[in-house]
């Protein structure tokens, strides 16, 4: 290339106003006439003013089949680079549909995973922006490796640093495997993901649905549970992400921000001790104790809608991150299914990885029986909350407001469960099942060979309840280390976790547990 | 001697112009300001941007207090609406609720201006707990002994 110098730099200038501009003017006003915004837009949103710095802006593919020699743009369909997130520094990747509809190459590969080693040796977070109509068919098995490349990086950053996906648009067949690898998946506008099409499942079973339904942010975050976070507008699940990651370290080795509290750490809610109801089958909903306890407007719930008899999130205490699971009574009474169990095991391995101490408030009167249940392998999946909370290393407290019945209870944070402070509510009730079923266990044929069997009955049950439904016998046998009243609950908390701060827990030297799956 | 008088009378010529030009800017900028002040119907007296949210809310309470006073009568009577440090009092509502309201997305995303340490300065561990996260993620390790 001869020329002078200013001839260089007008080359270097021209090929940046082409990367710039993606696949070309027309395409952005397609993209937005969907109503999306372009793979720039979104970094604009997402990032920090004037803190994106761009790599591989004019790398472009070197395949010439299929008639990709006359479509070659500078950037080749994803964005990559490092910025900043309210001054915090993270690796992202934006996925440019306006470029042979996003599709995934073996240049888009070799960008992220580049991105993706950088951010892993610097510690820092990564969070990918996809709108991808999948793998580029004309690079053939390329595009297939170049997959690969990106799932291993996923896997050998996943617990190092925070890894957070949105989905911004298309996301089919093998892409979808990057985000399920990251650690949250957030979905936003009209997004949508499957492993296959449409189409293809027509062909295949003879089944119609659309895109939407099959694979729209209400399926995933509903009833698959892959989405963790939903949001109606791009605008939104953009600032849902900057919101996640205030919650979240910078890696592993890191404490996750901690904000000057404008909430003081001793308030006390009165409200909170008027919240259980005087019947016991009654519902509540956990939120309203969990809102009131932590810091004012901290709550981030996480899966709200998957598997809602269980309350995960993320909240703050005195200015801490804490991570939150819960029982939620006002759904299924609070008990365990194979959705809940794999919803708080995710979660409480995933607070354990970043350094988030972990609060459990237990209502739960047992795992859900029923033939679907055991059919489904609720033992394995029930197996997994036990193998997370004994696994985790971070500060863990629990507080049982009301019901803490048999298997559930132990799973539940016990401190059997390497559980550092236990809790109790007055309301608490710590037994190995309900009043009713235990009388007829126990007392068959003394119920049985009564003059009133009835009557026998309600006098064994009421003899039961007040020997059991009580925190006081799980208190004399130091397995609650103190009963409080639901309103001392965030300063006792506060208190608590300020001692354990520097909790330091070592598991045995090994590769890794085999949690069960 | 007539050098010195010459010099003497350039000196004078040179330093008026100047001062005088000065002067005249003075006056320039003086006016200016002065139909500034009178296109915002008043005085405005500034509230510093990094004012605390106590300020800010006894600001936002006056504006409210301006708002819920006899405001509608006063209004009925052909009056000027209710005014909060020289700004009409629904205006500075409205600039508070969005300053409160940014206030509470900055606190909720950490912003570095809510944060109490620079993420990833390490400044608050003790070597306690570094020395110990060391531990904890390298169990995988072979101990060396």
């Amino acid at each position: 290339m001869a020329g002078n110098t200013f001839d260089h730099l007008q080359v270097l200038r021209d090929m940046r106003s082409k990367a710039v501009l993606g696949g070309g003017v027309k395409r952005i006003e397609q993209q937005h006439a969907r109503g999306k915004l372009t793979a720039r837009e979104r970094l604009a949103l997402l990032l920090d003013a004037g803190s994106f710095q761009e790599f591989g802006a004019l790398a472009t593919h070197q395949v010439n089949s299929f008639g990709l020699d006359k479509q070659r743009y500078p950037g080749d369909g994803v964005i990559t680079g490092f910025g900043k997130v309210n001054g915090r520094r993270v690796a992202v990747y934006a996925q440019d549909f306006t470029v042979l509809g996003g599709s995934f190459s073996e240049v888009q590969a070799q960008k992220i995973s580049r991105i993706q080693d950088l951010a892993i040796e610097s510690g820092i977070p990564f969070i990918g922006l996809n709108d991808s109509g999948g793998a580029r068919i004309q690079e053939g098995v390329r595009s297939l490796a170049a997959y690969g490349e990106v799932f291993v990086r996923n896997v050998m950053a996943s617990g190092v640093i925070p890894q957070i996906s949105l989905i911004l648009g298309p996301c089919a067949g093998g892409a979808v495997y990057s985000p399920a690898l990251t650690d949250f998946v957030i979905m936003a506008g009209d997004s949508y993901m499957f492993l296959t099409g449409p189409d293809v499942i027509q062909a295949v079973t003879g089944e119609q649905v659309t895109a939407q339904d099959l694979g729209g942010a209400d399926v995933h975050t509903g009833r698959s549970g892959v989405a963790h976070l939903a949001a109606d507008t791009e605008v939104a699940g953009l600032a849902l992400a900057k919101l996640l990651l205030s919650y979240l370290p910078q890696n592993n080795n890191e404490d996750p921000p901690q904000i000057t509290p404008d909430d003081p750490p001793n308030r006390m809610d009165e409200a909170l001790n008027s919240l259980i109801p005087n019947n016991e089958s009654e519902p509540y909903d956990m939120r309203d104790a969990i809102v009131a306890i932590f810091d004012h407007d901290s709550f981030l719930e996480v899966q709200p809608h998957f598997a809602p008899n269980a309350v995960i999130g993320f909240a703050r205490l005195d200015g801490y991150s804490v991570g939150i699971v819960a029982n939620q009574p006002s759904c299924m009474a609070g008990a365990l299914n194979i959705d809940a169990s794999d919803k708080i095991s995710r979660f409480i391995r995933t607070c354990d990885a970043f350094n988030v101490p972990l609060v459990t408030f237990v209502d739960c009167p047992g795992y859900l029986p029923g033939v679907d249940q055991e059919y489904g392998g609720v033992i394995r999946h029930g197996a997994k909350i036990i193998f997370a909370y004994c696994e985790a290393t971070v500060p863990k407290i629990s507080i049982v407001t009301r019901k803490a019945m048999g298997g559930a209870y132990v799973a539940m944070g016990s401190k059997q469960m390497r559980t550092d402070l236990a809790f109790a509510w007055p309301t608490a009730q710590i037994a190995v099942m309900g009043a009713e079923p235990a009388v007829r266990v126990l007392y068959r044929d003394d119920v049985k060979n009564a003059a009133d069997p009835a009557a026998r009955e309600r006098e064994l049950v009421a003899a039961y309840r007040e020997e059991f439904f009580n925190p006081y016998r799980a208190a004399d046998l130091g397995q609650i280390d103190e009963v409080i009243e639901p309103r001392e609950t965030r300063p006792r908390l506060a208190r608590a976790l300020e001692i354990l701060r520097t909790k330091v827990q070592q598991n045995p030297p090994k590769k890794h547990g085999l949690s069960p799956t | 001697m007539s050098d010195l008088a010459w010099g003497l009378q350039m000196t004078v010529l040179g330093m008026g112009l100047v001062f005088g030009l000065l002067a005249l800017l003075w006056g320039l900028l003086t006016l200016v300001q002065r139909l500034d002040r009178s296109a915002d119907g008043g005085p405005v007296t500034d509230t510093d941007a990094s004012a605390s949210t106590a300020d800010v809310e006894a600001l936002a309470a006056d504006a409210v207090a301006a708002l819920a006073g006899p405001a509608p009568a006063s209004q009925v009577a052909g009056e000027a609406p209710p005014r909060v440090q020289g700004m009409d009092a629904e205006l500075v509502a409205a600039i508070l609720v969005a300053t409160l309201r940014h206030r509470a997305i900055l606190r909720r995303e950490a912003a570095p201006a809510t944060r109490r340490y620079w993420p990833g300065s390490m400044l608050v561990v003790s070597r306690w707990v570094g020395a110990g996260r060391s531990r904890q993620n390298s169990s995988w390790q072979r101990r060396s002994r």
